[in-house]
């Protein structure tokens, strides 16, 4: 897998649209606070362990997620949206916004009552769909945090542990980014998609399209998300495993927090990108274009140019 | 040496031995006239070549007699079969195929990160990470 470092997500939280009254209360209450962490991520997924550690700092509704491999060789910022970097320099970005549509969560909430985590207080909570454990979230009790996180497969056995290995509640004061330099990705209704509006409890939450010619939607079930993207190109990845599912056949990267997959459809190139369980993987990608031989003529142009 | 207007022939058409062709060569060196008939052989073999190669209608030799057609004829037709196929396969690919962007890992995982994080469901602890890899964590 390549390395790059030292990743930074500059994220820009637009306040709170819908979910279950229970869930988005807890989530909403760390929006305000003011801390740097580092957080240990660990999944464990099909094709093996994947970890990743960053650091993390939040000031008001801004957070800033770094890597912590000061390699120094690419970035990836987002500013209420996203841009890529490269030795620093910034290469492409623009802001994103998302619709008002709302998603009505299936999730349960759950109290686990009060615990301590880093030598504070902290509350635990489990999240429960369909009878099935999903999620137990701890937040800290004073500044809302959500130091801690495992997420679980439909078997429950744990997917991917998050949790805050260091916590400094003082506010980091991040600096401004300039809004003026990124262009804007607000949701479109594109034409000619295939993105159906719902995927076995996930909801279509809103969909774009760049100016590269690839368009995305994105799902959300209110906990777990992910976004399936159509390219004008056979999507590239390093590294990959091969996975079938009925006569389906992808191929498969797992990061530390998300799953990737890419395939072909006759005419497009499609991946999907989340952070959901591996149990759910099957059941959303059969509710999506199939895997299709991209026929004879597109083969003899990529064996001929790439 | 007489004057060997058949080894003339032989030669350009690349049939004499070393010996052979070094022989002819001192001979033409030193006889006018078989000097003369080489360039007129080299004249009219550049001038055969020159002229467009012709498909024969079917039927028009027997079977048998089509056997006694060039093969350098027979080769030339192969050749500009094959170009002008690949020529049109190239140009229907071209048609067909749009030109494309690359795609990578990192454009798709940023631009999720950047949605996911306008979400209400994404907290701190509920990072998108990007596509980068650690090494010897040590949880505390």
């Amino acid at each position: 897998m390549r390395r790059l470092g030292p990743a930074v997500v500059i994220l820009l939280l637009i306040p709170s649209v819908a979910s279950a009254t229970e869930l988005s209360e807890l989530l909403e209450q760390g929006r305000g606070a003011g801390y740097t962490a580092e957080q240990v991520i660990s999944c464990s997924t099909p094709d093996g362990v994947r970890d990743a550690l960053v650091r993390i700092e939040q000031s008001g509704a801004e957070i800033r997620i770094g890597a912590g491999v000061p390699t120094g060789t690419e970035v990836s910022v987002g500013a209420g949206g996203w841009a890529l970097l490269h030795q620093g320099g910034v290469v492409e970005e623009a802001t994103i916004t998302g619709s008002s549509a709302t998603v009505e969560s299936p999730y349960e909430v759950e109290d686990l009552g009060a615990e301590s985590f880093l030598g504070r207080d902290a509350t635990a909570h489990r999240l429960v769909r369909d009878g099935v454990l999903r999620a137990e979230l701890v937040f800290d009790d004073e500044t809302g945090a959500l130091v801690r996180a495992v997420t679980f497969d439909a078997s429950g056995d744990a997917y991917c542990v998050r949790r805050f290995v260091s916590f400094d509640d003082q506010d980091p004061m991040l600096p401004m980014k300039e809004p003026s330099t990124l262009s804007d990705v607000s949701p479109v209704e594109p034409v000619g998609t295939t993105f159906p509006e719902s995927v076995t409890g996930f909801s279509r939450v809103d969909q774009y399209e760049d100016v590269d010619g690839f368009r995305f939607a994105y799902y959300s079930d209110g906990f777990f998300s992910f976004a399936v993207f159509e390219a004008p190109t056979r999507v590239a990845l390093e590294e990959v495993t091969t996975v079938t599912f009925g006569d389906r056949s992808y191929q498969r990267v797992f990061t530390a927090g998300q799953a990737i997959y890419s395939w072909e459809t006759r005419n497009r190139g499609m991946a999907l990108v989340g952070d959901l369980p591996p149990d759910l993987h099957q059941a959303v990608l059969e509710a999506l274009p199939a895997p299709r031989d991209p026929g004879l003529f597109r083969r003899i142009w990529r064996s001929l140019f790439g | 040496m007489s004057h060997p207007s058949e080894m003339i022939s032989a030669f350009l058409d690349g049939e004499l031995n070393a010996q052979e062709a070094a022989g002819l060569k001192a001979h033409l060196g030193s006889c006018g006239r078989c000097a003369g008939e080489l360039e007129e052989f080299q004249r009219v073999r550049s001038a055969v070549r020159s002229l467009p190669l012709l498909e024969l209608p079917a039927g028009l030799v027997s079977g048998a007699d089509a056997e006694l057609i060039p093969l350098r004829r027979h080769r030339g037709v192969m050749v500009g079969a094959a170009a002008a196929i690949v020529a049109l396969v190239v140009a229907f690919a071209a048609m067909l195929t749009p030109p494309s962007p690359t795609v990578s890992i990192d454009d798709l995982s940023s631009r999720f990160g950047a949605r996911v994080s306008l979400d209400p469901a994404f907290g701190p602890a509920k990072v998108v990470v990007p596509d980068w890899e650690t090494e010897g964590i040590e949880e505390e």
